[in-house]
């Protein structure tokens, strides 16, 4: 497969009479936006903020961040089996907004995640408070079931972020990247001398504000597969999960999975990058048995020599992870695994939930359990009034002068498992 | 491994509300940990492990529900089952306590969270039938 991807960078965000994006600027109107959230009957009444990089403004609690995408040519569309057609994705040419996001936010259940300050040390701990941020909070019909708000809110946050994307259909991209990936054959015929490398990238599927979709389908239900690492960049991935919002992936990290990016960036030098295997993390244990021993024969199955593999949470995934890693290992093909750590206030507790010999390779995202104190900050997008209900904080969170004090867990993307954050440790 | 048939033993009330009556549920009156040491117990007496016991993001002492699932059948003691069951107990140490810190109407979000994950293992498990 071979895909242009054409970066259009967004320098500022503005409400106007008529959407469009003009020099850098996106226009949105209001009415617009709202007539395309408002689609769904389930959702009463959808309120649009912006959020600035350096404004005094936080943001919570946040469910997901979308970057908005437009495919220009090729099959298929932007969210295949969500919002566009099931048609397969990855091919041909595709306008990404660079800068900004789409952040949706809303009460789902009592206890609520994340939180993204644009300004102060919360600022430093997520990577969202670099982008300009389009926020929707979204208001459910009376007496819905959580279950049903939250798929309201979920593709509402999709809807909104394709009709930002069609904006771009026929803009001119800043710069253009190109992604290509060979067959099995071609890779060998070509790079005969080059390690062969796989990504093994795991998703959170566990319920109700923990999951993941693939194609529309719930990844509770699917077997490890195989997919071209260029369709993730068309959405074929989406998010339906933010609980412990520090190491779960939003969307828009599906989209720019920075795995995926860097071992683009070292095909056909170091390594030759034969494909993207997807597995999941369900909490039925013969689940994690046959799951992991797929992952484990697709990778011996692509003859690979290596293997990155990419955690999502914490717990029940420590599992899969470790099965993982022991059973590619067995296989022959080295590791190296991606997590984060839960390792008490004080850094000192294990790690991780479970742990294997063969697992020395590791890479961390930081320890999730850090306490960080977040100012008091001048406006909120959302609410506090579930702010002491996140993984990570208690009623005692909110201290007198406003500030709260929190474990990282609480802060969107903190502690990434794909690197998209800066936090790691030696 | 036991199939389809499985107890589940919890603390959440929902669990046992919805579904009491059509799957083998005993409910106890536990913490987080004391469920977990409740399963402990009953992976000593030679049943097996069947749903993770660190399931959910939500974590130990941040909620007090838990739901897990065994296999009905008692055989020879599953290792597999004791060291994730040890491991999760150990894990409980590294989350400050506050479950009891709340207010009232979150503990129904909690129960509703816990329910979902032990009806995700549900679904897997009736699916061996």
């Amino acid at each position: 497969m071979r895909l242009e991807l054409g970066h259009i960078y967004i320098k500022d965000i503005q409400f106007a009479a008529e959407s469009k994006i003009e020099d850098g600027i996106l226009y949105v109107s209001e009415e617009a936006l709202r007539a395309v959230a408002l689609e769904d009957e389930k959702i009463k009444s959808v309120s649009f903020d912006i959020a600035k990089p350096g404004e005094s403004v936080r943001i919570t609690p946040v469910k997901d961040v979308i970057e908005p995408r437009v495919k220009v040519e090729g099959r298929g569309g932007i969210f295949p089996g969500v919002i566009a057609k099931v048609d397969t994705v990855g091919d041909g040419k595709t306008y990404a907004l660079k800068g900004m996001a789409v952040v949706t936010a809303g009460k789902i259940v009592g206890f609520q995640e994340g939180i993204i300050d644009m300004t102060g040390p919360g600022a430093d701990y997520t990577p969202f408070s670099k982008t300009l941020n389009l926020v929707m909070v979204c208001e459910p019909v009376d007496d819905i079931k959580p279950h049903d708000y939250e798929a309201a809110v979920r593709f509402a946050g999709f809807r909104v972020a394709t009709y930002i994307g069609e904006l771009a259909r026929d803009l001119t991209p800043d710069e253009t990247k190109v992604y290509e990936t060979c067959t099995i054959k071609e890779g060998l015929e070509k790079y005969p001398n080059l390690p062969r490398v796989a990504y093994v990238q795991m998703l959170q599927s566990q319920g109700l504000l923990h999951d993941t979709y693939v194609y529309g389908v719930d990844a509770k239900k699917i077997v490890p597969t195989i997919m071209s690492p260029t369709e993730v960049m068309d959405g074929a991935i989406v998010s339906g999960n933010c609980v412990s919002a520090c190491d779960k992936n939003p969307t828009y990290v599906h989209l720019n999975n920075p795995v995926v990016e860097d071992m683009f960036e070292q095909h056909g030098k170091t390594i030759n990058f034969v494909g993207h295997i997807i597995t999941n993390e369900n909490v039925y244990l013969a689940d994690k048995q046959r799951s992991s021993d797929w992952t484990a024969k697709l990778c011996k199955m692509l003859d690979l020599d290596g293997a990155i593999v990419s955690q999502e949470g914490f717990g029940n995934p420590d599992t899969d992870l470790i099965m993982n890693c022991k059973k590619i290992e067995a296989e022959g093909v080295k590791t190296v695994i991606i997590t984060d750590e839960y390792a008490g206030r004080d850094g000192k507790s294990q790690s991780l939930a479970d742990a294997d010999p063969s697992a020395d390779a590791v890479v961390t995202g930081g320890n999730a359990n850090q306490v960080v104190i977040l100012p008091k900050l001048d406006k909120v997008i959302g609410t506090l009034d579930y702010v002491t209900k996140i993984a990570g904080a208690s009623e005692e969170t909110l201290r007198e002068d406003g500030s709260l004090e929190v474990e990282l867990q609480v802060l969107t993307g903190a502690t990434n498992e794909t690197g998209f954050n800066k936090l790691s440790a030696r | 491994m036991n199939r389809g048939k499985y107890i589940i033993v919890t603390n959440n009330p929902l669990v046992m509300e919805k579904h009491g009556s059509t799957r083998n549920v005993i409910y106890k009156n536990l913490s987080y940990e004391g469920v977990l040491r409740e399963v402990r117990d009953r992976i000593h007496e030679g049943h097996s492990m069947l749903t993770h016991p660190l399931s959910g993001s939500v974590k130990p002492n941040e909620t007090p529900y838990k739901s897990i699932m065994l296999s009905e059948e008692r055989r020879g003691i599953d290792e597999r089952s004791v060291m994730l069951i040890e491991n999760a107990i150990h894990a409980c140490g590294k989350f400050e306590f506050k479950s009891d810190r709340y207010k009232p109407e979150v503990y129904k979000d909690f129960q509703l969270i816990d329910c979902t994950l032990i009806e995700s293992g549900m679904a897997s498990a009736d699916a061996l039938y």
